[in-house]
């Protein structure tokens, strides 16, 4: 294992200082969860770890003023017990619980699930539908960014060095909203994310629909609204033939973006059946895991 | 029936507590004074000469003591039986991504890769061959030993069974199947990597620490390599985390290397792998492309099979003859058959190495016997289970290699004990309709038999011994090694019931070659049978010497003793405890320490004309196995699991349960997610992130059971267990999945790809993980 110096910050402001010292080159640690498996085959590419899983406002979960705050160091765990975010976000909860297993849960935290940027990340479906706004703190001040501008590419992010992720922040859903996300993996636990869909969406009182937002994990470079499709579905109502023909939107949307890969012959179809199946789940209410 | 104290009661393991508590020291757990780390430099070529090997600027690396290759060993370093292919450290070439070149042993482990970075190592690119298939072509680079028959080098052996002709019968069935079949390589993923410690003696020797199976073999490999004397060599087996097979070849090499060192630095040395070290350079499940085709009449009698296969053994040959052997006697599955005939061929690829793992050839060989009897079943609309009751041996019949089964035959009942359990009749009737477009549920089934021991490989016995001890506790040795399953538990249980004392008198040494005697190796789910024969009878002569004194004590004769617990009595004497008897029979002079040998039944196999007699017994099984197909992702859930085995008596309830349970995890994985994929030589997935094994979720709920078939060779009636439970359940998977979804997955895994496309997505592979991996700490 390379030797690289380790530092513990108590407060936001310590955190941002010690990121930030001259000739050091220092990032945060959350969970330790990607930055420690990428340690073994990549060189080093930093002196110190500034661990900020020890600061109590980047755990913080909270609602003001219709918007809603997650800390950057909140973890799997942490998320997916949240009764708030279980209620006004419970796609972003299911998300959290289809993580790793107890014990990655357990560590791993939604800014290092971001920061880390993985095509197959599993919160990033369920942020991206949320517009969630990442907040970030440096010397100069802070930043904010939507996820979609700050998320570039696979493993690829907007951040500055010596910036900190401090929370993300995402407008309250519309009352009566229902959300879902599916997840396939190769096995039930401790599996990285094959294909995965997160939807969140309502009906008017005229029974159409009048408010929904898309979008696969995994199946794109960057994590992305498939807003075509969207628009295909609003003000449509909710049939299982509309859900088919939004299956198949999916894919072809997947394919303009990403061309035929290997994995393509797969994921065209496994694509189709979970965007259904999300689509029921919120409009049908048909029952999905968590 | 006898009864029995101990046999067949549950107990605790006699290792369960220090494992528990993580109080057990493993190989990697010593840290002695003066002790220098080693680390192999290894090749990131799958195929190539060694042009230049220059170690001296290695050695004035900061901290490197000395550097080894395999000019440090007599002979290179050559070994490997039956074929002597493999060195201790590369000689000339290297022939897969992994090998080891040269070894070096520095104060830091650190210091040891900065001299491995320091090696001058030029090698020259050889053409490389990764298709099995065009192993033999004539124009293909020699990766195997020159041969002097005019054979192919890249040929590593032809192993057939021949009974009758079945092409004549094949035209005569009524129903014929004719598929190819594919597996895969597999990764042993014991818990505990590669490790050896080798510390000078005095003497001028070495005694070495080595996280293996068969301590004798690593002891005799360091002996010739090294030029020591039986007496200069010695080897004690700590406690070994996990084997499955993958403790033998490669470890022998860590043991050589670090004996090597130690001898040439007179420090002691330890080289433990990382997980990617240990995932890229051991060796692996050898991978087998099959065409099977098998035939029967309208009754559903089964008739003739064709069993065609090549097998790849990667770069070297390691167990590979063997476990071709083991494969070729059961490649045509538990049955009787008019005429049957089997032709495998092993060959040389620079696809990493294939050697010894759980079920020795079996798991592979299943994998198309037992779908393609599943196949032809339901081309003639039987039941698969009732056609598998209708062909399988029974007690009585004679087996396609000509051996008539004389004793000790389960499977029938297996078969009823899973039907019975699983409720397959019910189930394989409601699964068979339905109509849910997305998740469907299917129920598979197959039959198993499994030589034990090793069969006519060679000469197949075991010693035991059992002393006791001035403060009357009662100690055991045994040349064979429990890696995990549980044989010393069975020992010390085998002792207490032949010398009718409490088993917390009882202790186990771990193998050691100066304690133990040499019991050939810990393979072959032997350890039971041998090992438990062996001690049985070390107990047994121990007992008659006490008998004696007893019988002298007591003032009777030795037919008049009884025993009341551990205490003896007379015909008209008040009981005398077992103390008193062991303290009588030391004034006696009688020796207090025995042993016990125990040869196998002797058998024979003609390998030329591929008949005889092969093992002299076989387990017997029968399993079923449930799944829930997503159609439309391709995800399979196993929901429920029912296996039931033949093992004969069995001597440790929750040790064979145990061996069912994970037998039929390891063998989930094989069937769903397992894949050591080589792009070109470099393995792809080179830790757990990426190579996937089933988590304690992804295993149901395991039904098992045991048909309890007195075998009359066996101690107590007792066969074994480990490799069988492992060996079906595969195809038992896939024949349920081929219920569910009305298809055939023919290559395994059968993963999400498979099971939606029913074909082989190919990925583009990668050498740099590999590559790095090879250069990091």
């Amino acid at each position: 294992m390379p030797k690289y110096s380790f530092a513990t910050a108590a407060t936001v402001d310590e955190a941002v200082r010690l990121l930030n010292e001259p000739e050091v080159r220092s990032i945060p640690l959350g969970g330790g969860t990607d930055i420690f498996v990428a340690l073994r085959v990549n060189p080093l590419w930093f002196d110190r770890l500034v661990d900020i899983t020890h600061v109590p406002e980047l755990h913080h979960i909270g609602v003001a003023d219709g918007v809603v705050s997650i800390g950057a160091a909140v973890t799997f765990t942490q998320a997916l017990e949240s009764e708030l975010l279980q209620g006004v976000a419970p796609f972003l909860a299911c998300a959290c619980e289809n993580v790793g297993g107890p014990a990655i849960r357990n560590s791993g935290t939604l800014g290092g699930n971001v920061a880390n940027a993985a095509a197959c990340a599993d919160s990033l479906p369920a942020l991206v539908c949320l517009d969630a706004v990442v907040h970030l703190l440096s010397p100069a001040g802070e930043r904010a960014l939507p996820i979609s501008e700050f998320v570039s590419g696979p493993h690829q992010t907007n951040i500055q060095p010596g910036e900190l992720i401090t929370h993300f922040s995402f407008a309250q859903p519309p009352a009566g909203a229902r959300s879902a996300f599916i997840k396939i993996g190769r096995r039930r636990a401790q599996s990285i994310s094959r294909l995965s869909i997160a939807a969140i969406g309502t009906t008017n009182a005229g029974g159409a629909i009048d408010y929904i937002r898309i979008t696969p994990g995994a199946a794109t470079p960057k994590t992305i609204r498939f807003t075509p499709v969207e628009d295909m579905l609003k003000g449509q109502p909710p049939t299982r033939e509309l859900f088919v023909r939004a299956g198949e939107a999916m894919s072809a949307e997947m394919i303009s973006v990403t061309g035929r890969r290997w994995s393509t012959p797969y994921k065209e179809i496994a694509l189709k059946a979970i965007t259904e199946r999300v689509l029921a789940a919120i409009f049908l209410q048909e029952a999905q895991p968590c | 029936m006898t009864d029995y104290r101990y046999i067949g009661k549950p107990i605790d393991r006699v290792d369960a507590l220090e494992k528990v508590r993580g109080t057990a020291r493993f190989v990697g757990d010593y840290h002695l004074p003066g002790m220098l780390y080693a680390r192999c430099l290894r090749s990131e070529l799958p195929h190539a000469r060694i042009v230049k090997l220059d170690v001296t600027p290695a050695l004035q690396v900061p901290g490197v003591v000395a550097v080894i290759t395999s000019d440090d060993f007599i002979d290179h370093g050559r070994f490997g039986f039956p074929i002597s292919d493999l060195f201790m450290l590369a000689y000339e070439k290297v022939r897969y991504v992994g090998e080891g070149i040269a070894c070096v042993a520095a104060e830091t482990p650190e210091a040891a890769l900065a001299g491995t970075k320091a090696i001058l190592c030029e090698l020259e690119e050889l053409p490389a061959i990764f298709d099995m298939e065009h192993a033999l072509d004539p124009n293909a680079p020699q990766i195997g030993p020159a041969r002097e028959d005019g054979k192919h080098p890249n040929f590593l052996g032809h192993f057939p069974v021949y009974d009758g002709d079945p092409e004549a019968v094949l035209v005569d069935c009524d129903a014929v199947i004719d598929q190819n079949y594919e597996t895969v390589m597999q990764e042993h993923a014991y818990i505990e990597t590669e490790g050896s410690l080798a510390i000078p003696t005095v003497e001028g020797g070495v005694l070495a620490y080595v996280s293996c199976q068969s301590p004798f073999i690593a002891r005799g490999h360091i002996m010739r390599t090294l030029g020591l004397g039986e007496t200069a060599a010695r080897v004690i087996n700590p406690p070994v985390g996990g084997s499955f097979g993958g403790k033998d070849d490669l470890n022998y090499m860590t043991a050589g290397q670090v004996a090597c060192l130690a001898l040439k630095t007179k420090r002691p040395v330890r080289m433990t792998f990382s997980r990617e070290e240990s995932m890229i350079a051991s060796y692996k499940r050898g991978a087998m492309r099959m065409r099977v085709r098998v035939g029967a009449d309208k009754a559903g009698k089964l008739r003739a099979c064709h069993f065609k296969a090549t097998y790849d053994s990667g770069a070297y040959s390691s167990q590979s003859p063997f476990t071709s052997w083991r494969a070729s006697i059961h490649a045509m599955g538990p049955y009787r058959y008019d005429a049957c005939t089997v032709d495998l061929t092993t060959v040389y690829t620079n696809n990493g190495f294939a050697g010894a793992f759980r079920g020795f050839g079996n798991p592979e060989v299943y994998a198309g016997i037992e779908q393609a009897i599943d196949e032809l079943a339901e081309k003639l609309g039987i039941d698969p289970l009732d056609f598998r009751l209708q062909n399988c041996l029974r007690l009585g019949d004679t087996t396609p290699h000509g051996q008539t089964l004389t004793e000790s035959v389960g499977l029938s009942d297996c078969l009823l004990a899973v039907r019975k359990a699983s409720d397959w009749e019910r189930k394989r009737a409601a699964y068979a309709h339905q109509s849910d477009p997305d998740r469907r549920r299917g129920i598979g089934v197959t039959a198993l038999f499994h030589g034990t021991s090793l069969g006519a490989e060679g000469t197949d016995e075991a010693t035991g011994t059992i002393e006791i001890h001035q403060d009357n506790r009662v100690t055991l040795t045994s040349g064979l090694t429990d890696y995990g399953p549980g044989s010393r538990t069975v020992y010390c249980m085998i002792a207490a019931e032949m010398l009718g004392v409490d088993i917390q008198r009882i202790n186990i040494h771990l193998p050691d070659t100066n304690l133990a005697k040499d019991s050939g190796p810990t393979v072959a789910s032997r350890s039971t049978m041998l090992g438990g024969n062996a001690t049985r009878i070390a107990a047994l002569n121990l007992r008659q010497n006490l008998d004696y004194a007893a019988a002298d004590l007591l003032g009777c004769e030795v037919f008049q003793l009884q025993r009341a617990g551990e205490s003896y009595l007379g015909p008209s004497e008040e009981p005398v405890p077992w103390e008193v008897v062991v303290e009588h029979a030391r004034r006696m002079g009688l020796v207090l320490s025995t042993f016990g040998r125990w040869s196998a039944p002797k058998i024979h196999w003609d390998e030329e004309a591929g008949r005889g007699v092969p093992y002299f017994a076989y387990h017997f099984g029968a399993q079923i196995a449930e799944v829930e197909v997503d159609l439309r992702t391709g995800l399979t859930d196993v929901l429920n699991y029912y296996a039931a085995h033949d093992a004969g008596k069995v001597i440790f309830p929750q040790g064979a349960y145990g061996q069912i349970y994970g037998g039929v995890a390891q063998g989930l994985g094989y069937a769903l997610y397992e894949d050591v994929d080589y792009m070109d030589g470099y393995l792809q997935s080179i830790n757990f992130d990426t190579y996937l094994i089933p988590t304690s979720v992804d295993v149901p709920e395991i039904n098992g059971s045991f048909v309890e078939t007195h075998y009359s060779q066996g101690p107590f009636g007792a066969k074994n267990i480990a490799e069988p439970a492992m060996v079906p359940v595969a195809p038992t998977i896939l024949n349920a999945i081929a219920q569910a979804t009305g298809r055939r997955v023919r290559k395994l895994p059968a993963n999400l790809e498979r099971v939606l496309l029913g074909e082989t997505l190919h990925k583009k592979g990668s050498p740099v993980s590999c590559k790095v991996a090879l250069k990091s700490v």
